[in-house]
This record gives C-alpha cells, structure tokens and sequence, in this order.
C-alpha cells in the first residue's frame, strides 16, 4: 500500500515531479559523462605510458634512476635478455643505455636525458617511429645523429639538420662533448618528455661512455596489462640484485593520477546531488504542506508514525531514483558513440592536456564498476532529502491539520 | 443488557491560543450505549467537534474520564492512542476526506490495510458494504469522478469496513443537497440497524436531527439537554 500510494502521490502535481526527475536524470547524467570523460583520459594516459614512455616494467641497477650514474650499468644483462626473449608472456624489450648531458647551441641550454637506442629494438617498444614528425629515426651521415623533442626543439629554436653539441661525464668522471646533427624531431603526447629526452645511437654512446655493451635499462613490453604483477614478482625474484619496478612505479604522477581522477569525480557528482537534494526536499516539503489535511486525516484514522515516515520516505526516494535508469542509459548510449567516435579535446588547451601528458583525444568509457557506489550515492541524498519533510509531518497534530 | 461503548466522566477542556482562555467543554457527563444513533447538537462554538475529538482519542480533555469499551482513553500515550483509533473508531468527516489518488475500494480498504487483514478477508468486506450502500458498480472510480453524496458513502463504508466500536461523523451532511444527505442518513440508519453499529454524529442540520434516536444539545460546552 505504501509503494502505491506513494508512486501515486509523486505524480499528484506531474509538471513539478517531471522536473525534478529531469533535475536528477540531468545531474546523474552529468556525473556519468564526467566519469566517463575521466576514465577515458585516465585509460589513455595509462596507455601513453605503458605504450610510448616506460612500457610494462622496467629494469635497472640499483641506484640508477636516482642521479642516472653512467657507471651504474645492469650487471647481468645477457642473463635478462636471454631470459625475456624465451618468456611467452613478454612481447618486446629493448636495452638503452642513459645518461644525463646538457645540450648547448648559439641560442641557449638546457639539461637533457640522452638515450642511447636501437631504432628497431625501441620502436617496438615505445613506438617512437610513430612519433617522429620531421626527418627519419636513423643514423646517418659523418655526424652522429640526434632525435630531439618538438618541445626542446622550440626551446632552443632548433631545426631539422641543425647541429647541437651535447656535454656529459664519462663512466670515468671525464666531462666529454661532441657534436651532433639533428635527424628527427618527434613530438609525444607528454611535452614534459619531449623536452628532456633525447635519442642517439646507442653504440655511439656506449663508445663515449666508455662502455663496451653495456646499458642502464632494460625496458619491457608484456603482451597482455593483467599479467603485471605477476611478471614483476617473477623477475624480481629471479634477479634480486636488480631494480625491476612496473609503469606504476617508474611513473607515479600516473598512477596517482589515476586515484585522484576517481576522487575528484565523486566530488563532482556529490557536489551535483548536493544541489539537487535541496529541489527535492523543497517539492516534497510543498507536497507534504499541500497534503497536510490529507495527512491529518490518515493519522486521525490510525496511521501511525513509522507508516507516515515510511510514506514520505519512500515518496522521496521514488522521486529520486526514478532518474538513475534514465540517466544510466543516456549515459551508456553517449559513452558508447564517444568510446567509437572519440572527443576531440584539443580545442579546449591542447599545451595544457599535452603538458600533463594527456592526448587530445580522449575515448570516453562507460563507467560500468562505479555504478554501485553512484546508485548508493542517489539513496543518501534521498534519504537526506526526506529528512525535513518527515520531520514536518511527523510533528503535525491530526486535530489542527484536520481544521481548513 | 446494555453495553456500554462511551463513558464521559466530567470532562473539561479549554483552550488558550491567544492568551484569553476559552472554555470548550465544561464538566461533561455523557453514556452512549451499542447501537445507539445519537445526534450532537448546538450552535457554531458551543464545543460539538470538541467533544468528538475527545472520544476519538483525537484530543485530550484536561480533566475527567473517557472509557470506551472499557479502556479510559485519557491515560494512553499518543502511540496508544493512534493503534486504539485504528482498531476501534470509525471517523466520518465534514468534507469527506477520501484519498484523491486511491480509487473508492482502495479508500474504503485503507483502514483495513492499516490493521494488516488479510485480502480475501477485506474484499468480502468491502463487497457487502459496496453493495449495502449502492456503490457496487464505482469502486474503481477514483473520488474524484463520485458525487459529494457517493464520496461520503465510501467515507461511511471506510469508517465501517473495519468493524469498529462505534462511528464518530462531524457534520457529515454539511457539504450535501438535501437528496444526497437524505440517500446518506437512510444509509447509516440500515447500518446502524443491520450492523448494530453505533453512531455518534455532531451536527447542527436539522434533517439528521430528526433522523436521530438520541439528541444531545450542547451550549457554551455544556450539556444542556438530552432526548431519545
């Protein structure tokens, strides 16, 4: 009797109820598509790492990543290299030897991260084939050859072809320079990379370094994300006196990020059904005030509190939590076109997304595993909405509400 | 023998909303018997619907007994007094009251509903009273497409389909013609035969007057007559 009634009350006044029902179908709509707009962007930055900056996992010497040492080089090397092209599970790994340099030209400096790389090995892991934008990831030529970031390129206001010469401390301690010509310019989906890291043979640095075939890291593709945690306790335990460490690690911003993103939407959307609390309690309140003869009477003719709460309550909920299906299926039907078509973000500040390494176009995803924690979100602000109409009704006298 | 079904002990009651006491009911003795049709008279003011909401256990007299059925209602709490309503006082009011959004059978089973009978149990109910009063054919008609008159019978069949002790009506022909309140008061009086219900109106209409066995005349809240 209590659901009927309600349901049927809801719809006493349909003009006020339909719009409160498209307040919420709106406001949880809003929710979804942030969600949506977020994971999307979260999946992709994942993505960029994974795929274009660290690959799956990651190994070096111990103390490496910390002030890249050159002398710090992986110790048993041909062991790992020989033990990842027989793992099924890996799908590419190249070996780059690093070190930290500077990069002088006419027109300025800058601190750089100089990678020492096998064309063919690195694009199969990072992609950077895919990212050059002018001229070729080879070396040729009497000079050696550098790929450098469209960013640093802008910095230094430096062109195809240009020469560059680049300082760095031998394993020796020996500060050594040398000349290089620019071959490629590429341009990541993370400006901040762009303008620290720059490419060169890999031999032509061992060489400098003094180095035979020696190199600082060892970086790894899996064929599948979910066998993660396992390949890394795996090789952990298999090399202990190595550091080996997954994308989560190696980029922590990332994985942060991603955290974050989450909160921050749930914020958004209780933000959202905050507002929209205060324009249901209001409807009811007008409703309860309206009924107040009615009420009167129901509780003069035995009805008794906890059935009079029960009513305002479900009343309030059904008014609430009719727009969840609405706003779900608009929402999956919106996410699903974006998630094929995709959203062009860029005319929204592509340096500012590009500077936090996000691409520009984002694929939204439905956000299918926070449905649960939204539904529940919709019952709280329900059950805080009924609270001041049930406080009205319960405190009405059936004698004075019963007296026009 | 007689049973008695209301017993007003030298009740009083006087409000006070502007601070100027007003004297409702002053040292009221009333004794209403089952199946007794009794008309509560007097003019605007003189404290009829007081003293009705006193023996509904609607509002509290501030001194002097109320026994109904051998319960004082004067000493239950309000939660008491709300589950002694439900399952002993059938209330007719002046302007009907139905629910608009439930239809005539759902309105006249409300009670019932409340009291948690079984369907079965409620539909037979319903059905004969439907029938009794002429209805059989509007139950599922919501109050608003009823006559005044039709609408107060579903409100006299939803005061009677619980089978309380007796049936409380305040001014129950006032918003009537004369024929819908004649159809009305004929109706409650075969009720009141045929179910041996008790009827306590409070009104100032002289046709319900003249249909009544007993007439109680209250003035200035007291009882200034009693006739059968």
């Amino acid at each position: 009797m209590i659901i009927t009634l309600a349901w049927r009350n809801i719809w006493r006044n349909k003009m006020r109820s339909l719009v409160i029902i498209a307040s919420v179908t709106a406001g949880l709509f809003a929710g979804i598509a942030i969600l949506a707009l977020y994971k999307g962007m979260m999946k992709s930055r994942i993505r960029t790492v994974i795929d274009t900056e660290t690959g799956h996992l990651q190994v070096h010497a111990i103390g490496f990543t910390a002030d890249q040492d050159p002398s710090l080089f992986i110790s048993h090397q041909e062991d790992i290299t020989r033990s990842l092209s027989t793992n099924q599970n890996i799908e590419a790994y190249t070996t780059r030897t690093i070190t930290a340099g500077m990069v002088s030209t006419p027109s300025g400096s800058a601190g750089v991260s100089i990678m020492g790389i096998d064309p063919a090995e690195e694009s199969r892991v990072s992609g950077l084939s895919k990212k050059m934008r002018e001229g070729k990831m080879q070396w040729a030529g009497q000079t050696k050859g550098i790929l450098i970031g469209k960013k640093l390129a802008k910095k230094l206001k430096l062109a195809l072809g240009e020469k560059l010469v680049i300082t760095m401390t031998d394993t020796a301690d020996n500060l050594i320079a040398a000349a290089y010509r620019i071959q490629g310019i590429y341009q990541s989906a993370n400006a901040p990379l762009d303008e620290v890291n720059v490419y060169v043979s890999k031999k032509d640095l061992q060489e400098m370094l003094g180095l035979q075939k020696q190199v600082h890291e060892i970086a790894i593709k899996l064929k599948k994300d979910e066998g993660l945690e396992e390949q890394l306790l795996q090789l952990q335990h298999a090399y202990p006196t190595a550091s080996i460490e997954s994308w989560k690690t190696l980029s922590p911003e990332t994985s942060m990020m991603a955290g974050t993103v989450d909160t921050l939407s749930y914020i958004i959307l209780i933000i959202i059904l905050i507002a929209l609390s205060f324009g249901i309690m209001n409807t009811m309140m007008m409703s309860i005030l309206e009924r107040r003869h009615e009420i009167g009477m129901m509780m003069a003719l035995g009805m008794n509190r906890i059935k009079l709460l029960m009513l305002i309550m479900t009343e309030t909920f059904l008014l609430t939590i009719t727009g969840i299906p609405i706003a779900m299926l608009i929402g999956r039907i919106a996410a699903n076109h974006y998630e094929k078509k995709g959203m062009d973000l860029s005319g929204m500040g592509r340096d500012m997304m590009e500077s936090f390494g996000f691409e520009t176009m984002i694929y939204p995803s439905y956000p299918a595993d926070k449905m649960g924690f939204i539904i529940l979100l919709v019952f709280c602000t329900a059950l805080v909405s009924s609270i001041l109409p049930i406080i009205k009704s319960l405190r009405m006298d059936p004698v004075s509400a019963l007296q026009k | 023998m007689e049973t008695t079904v209301i017993d007003a002990h030298n009740i009083s009651k006087t409000y006070d909303p502007t601070g100027i006491p007003v004297v409702a009911i002053r040292n009221v003795h009333m004794h209403i018997a089952k199946g007794e049709f009794v008309a509560l008279v007097g003019p605007s003011g003189s404290g009829k619907t007081t003293l009705l909401n006193m023996i509904g256990g609607l509002d509290h007299p501030d001194s002097g007994q109320i026994i109904v059925n051998g319960t004082d209602i004067t000493t239950l709490t309000q939660k008491g007094l709300v589950k002694f309503r439900l399952h002993n006082i059938g209330f007719v009011f002046q302007s009907f009251n139905l629910i608009p959004v439930l239809t005539a059978k759902e309105n006249a089973e409300f009670i019932m509903l409340l009291q948690k009978e079984k369907k079965a149990k409620r539909d037979e109910r319903i059905d004969l009273l439907f029938n009794q009063v002429g209805l059989m054919g509007k139950k599922n008609i919501r109050p608003a497409q009823l006559s005044g008159g039709q609408q107060q019978r579903v409100a006299v069949v939803r005061a009677l389909a619980s089978k309380p002790q007796f049936v409380l009506a305040d001014e129950p022909t006032a918003n009537l013609d004369s024929a819908s309140a004649f159809n009305l008061l004929d109706m409650m009086a075969k009720l009141n035969k045929e179910e041996n219900m008790t009827f306590v109106f409070s009104t100032h209409d002289q046709r319900v007057i003249e249909r009544a066995r007993r007439v109680i005349t209250l003035v200035d809240g007291q009882i200034v007559s009693d006739q059968q």
